[in-house]
């Protein structure tokens, strides 16, 4: 195995309180400079894979290797090569951003000395100069995000983990980060594993996604992978109400069994290879059955859409498990 | 990169201390409260001193350790109300990914919250003997009684942080220092336990192990150096600290991972 990576593999977890099970058999692996995403909806199950992966939390099976260690045997050797960001904010109130800085300096070893010039240092990476000397009880969401980040940084980890990073940011937040973590992943060759709801965060930032939907990896690609999975374009319909969108679908199953689709109340995708020419035969029989839809576009694939096919044809699959 | 264990724990309890400073409020009503007691136990009830059992002992002497030890025991309450809040911000979960020991994570609010007591317990001498104090033992013995106090306070600040990384939760934790008053008041607190009327008060005061961390203070304090009477107090507290101080540990094992 290659220093600077993550691997995980046949990792489950259960929590026994509420019997969840939030990580069911989960493989993948991380080389060595890379940039992950792990992409998913609220309870998918990305925040439990990353505190397994950073020792905060034991797996209930499975094996799980950061830096050449073993997370269950080493954890202490894992803790020194790895940042770890998770979702909620690590912040004493009570001290100022600069103690805080300075603090989490000292524990990894560093001299009074080399703890002043790192704190500096960090403080001017997430532009907190200014407010580095008051309360960081007092913070912004936003501040306490950035000395968060900064936080993770001190130990010039090798592998960073950031665990939605910039939910509840501003745009203009949310970009400095992004910058910033790019040029950590270019320039220092850091990898990363960053997790998050938003697709176009990991279309922007990640060489590899794997989009996880309840404790389950579904997909797994660079982000032109997975959009070419989808087929090429997407036939996008409103139509006037429910009913009519879902006459619309029995039709669609009927008289084009290949075509795949994904309704959503009033909304219908339909994904094919050839927009423009299926778009004729759509309309044609959306005729024949008398039904109008009130918008139709035809659209080359985002990774919204990737997400929302997939994560939808979950929920059809579990409902074919419960319902027989 | 890492620390040996020393420098995590001089580290983490300059944090803790620095913590502590910051909300006053953690601690000044407590060190105003058992000022308070001493004032009014002494100058309500000393006239029970007077009993023959009392030996013509001043009750100042008698009710100090009193005033002494419910400021350990209030003041101890904060190494585990430090930690849940550190549990609740998210703070305790930063200094698990550090390589950090686990024990120092522990051992930082409980260092500090001892120092807290020492400090406490000084000022309370200082009140004690400006309301004229006579030690039997002289300074010594009054380094004693700083030491039985930091020492039942480091047994219950044990008591508190295990309590709080077992249940992670302010109520909880909170609930868990109600402990304060059986251990207080179910005591030789107010009168020798030869004056002790009722058998299950007696049964109480026999079993609480405070009775003999105020048997070895009113030893030094009253009749002077006498090695059983000292000694109990400090067994106690050594079987206490033990018992307490492992209790967080695990506790913090378990806290920590394997979730
Ligand atoms: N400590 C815990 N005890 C019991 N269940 C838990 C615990 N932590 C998480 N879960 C459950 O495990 C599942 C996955 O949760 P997880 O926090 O990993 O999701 P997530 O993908 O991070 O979601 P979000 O986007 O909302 O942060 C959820 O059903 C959650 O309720
Ligand atoms: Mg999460």
């Amino acid at each position: 195995m290659v220093k600077g990576t993550i691997y995980v593999e046949h990792l489950s977890k259960t929590f026994k309180k509420g019997n969840v099970q939030a990580v069911k058999d989960v493989s993948f692996a991380v080389e060595e400079g890379e940039f992950f995403a792990f992409l998913g909806p609220n309870g998918a199950g990305k925040s439990t894979t990353v505190q397994i992966v950073t020792t905060l939390i034991s797996p209930s099976a499975g094996k799980v290797y950061v830096a050449e260690q073993d997370v269950l045997t080493n954890p202490k050797e894992v803790r020194e090569h790895i940042g770890v960001a998770l979702q909620e904010t690590g912040i004493d109130p009570s001290l100022t951003g600069r103690e805080m800085l300075h603090l989490q300096c000292r524990i990894f070893g560093f001299t009074n000395q080399q703890a002043k010039s790192r704190t500096n240092e960090l403080l001017e990476v997430v532009q907190l100069s200014q407010a580095a000397d008051r309360i960081c009880g007092n913070y912004s969401g936003g501040m306490r995000r950035r000395l968060d980040l900064a936080l993770t940084l001190v130990n010039k980890p090798k592998i960073l983990f950031l665990d939605e990073p910039t939910t509840g940011l501003d745009p203009s937040n949310r970009k400095s980060i992004w910058d910033y973590l790019e040029r950590l992943n270019k320039e220092e060759g850091t990898t990363i594993f960053l997790t998050t709801q938003y697709l176009e965060e990991a279309d922007t930032l990640a060489d590899r996604i794997s989009i996880i939907d309840d404790g389950e990896i579904v997909a797994t690609g660079t982000p032109q992978e997975l959009k070419a999975q989808i087929g090429n374009d997407i036939i996008a319909m409103t139509f006037e109400n429910e009913g009519e969108a879902e006459k619309a679908e029995a039709a669609i199953t009927q008289h084009m069994p290949d075509a795949d689709y994904v309704k959503n109340t009033t909304e219908l995708n339909i994904y094919v290879q050839d927009g423009a020419k299926r778009l004729m035969e759509i309309v044609r029989l959306l005729d024949q059955q008398d039904l109008a839809a009130q918008t139709i576009n035809v659209n080359t694939p985002t990774l919204d859409d990737i997400f929302l096919k997939i994560t939808a044809e979950g929920e059809r699959k579990r409902g074919e498990v419960e319902h027989g | 990169m890492g620390n040996g264990l020393l420098k995590d724990i001089w580290v983490l309890s300059k944090r803790s201390v620095l913590t502590t400073l910051r909300s006053p409020f953690s601690f000044i009503p407590n060190l105003l409260i058992s000022t308070f007691f001493l004032l009014v136990y002494d100058s309500g009830l000393s006239g029970i001193s007077q009993l023959p059992a009392f030996e013509g002992a001043n009750y100042l002497a008698f009710i100090l350790p009193v005033s002494v030890v419910s400021a350990a025991i209030g003041g101890a309450g904060g190494a585990g109300q430090g930690i849940v809040k550190d549990i609740e911000n998210g703070f305790f979960s930063r200094l698990l990914l550090t390589p950090a020991s686990r024990l120092s994570i522990v051992l930082g609010p409980i260092i500090a919250g001892m120092l807290q007591l020492f400090v406490q317990t000084i000022l309370i001498l200082i009140v004690a003997f400006l309301m004229g104090l006579e030690v039997a033992t002289g300074f010594l013995g009054v380094l004693v009684v700083l030491l039985l106090a930091v020492g039942w306070g480091l047994a219950f600040a044990g008591y508190s942080a295990g309590i709080a990384l077992k249940t992670k939760n302010a109520q909880a934790a909170q609930a868990g220092t109600l402990i304060f008053f059986p251990l207080i008041f179910l005591s030789t607190t107010f009168v020798p336990y030869e004056l002790i009327e009722s058998s299950w008060l007696k049964v109480a005061a026999t079993i609480n192990p405070t009775t003999y961390i105020f048997e070895s203070m009113r030893t030094v304090l009253i009749d002077g150096w006498k090695f059983w009477g000292i000694a109990k107090g400090i067994i106690a507290i050594t079987i206490a600290c033990a018992i307490t101080i492992t209790f967080a540990a695990v506790s913090a094992k378990k806290a920590v991972s394997r979730g």
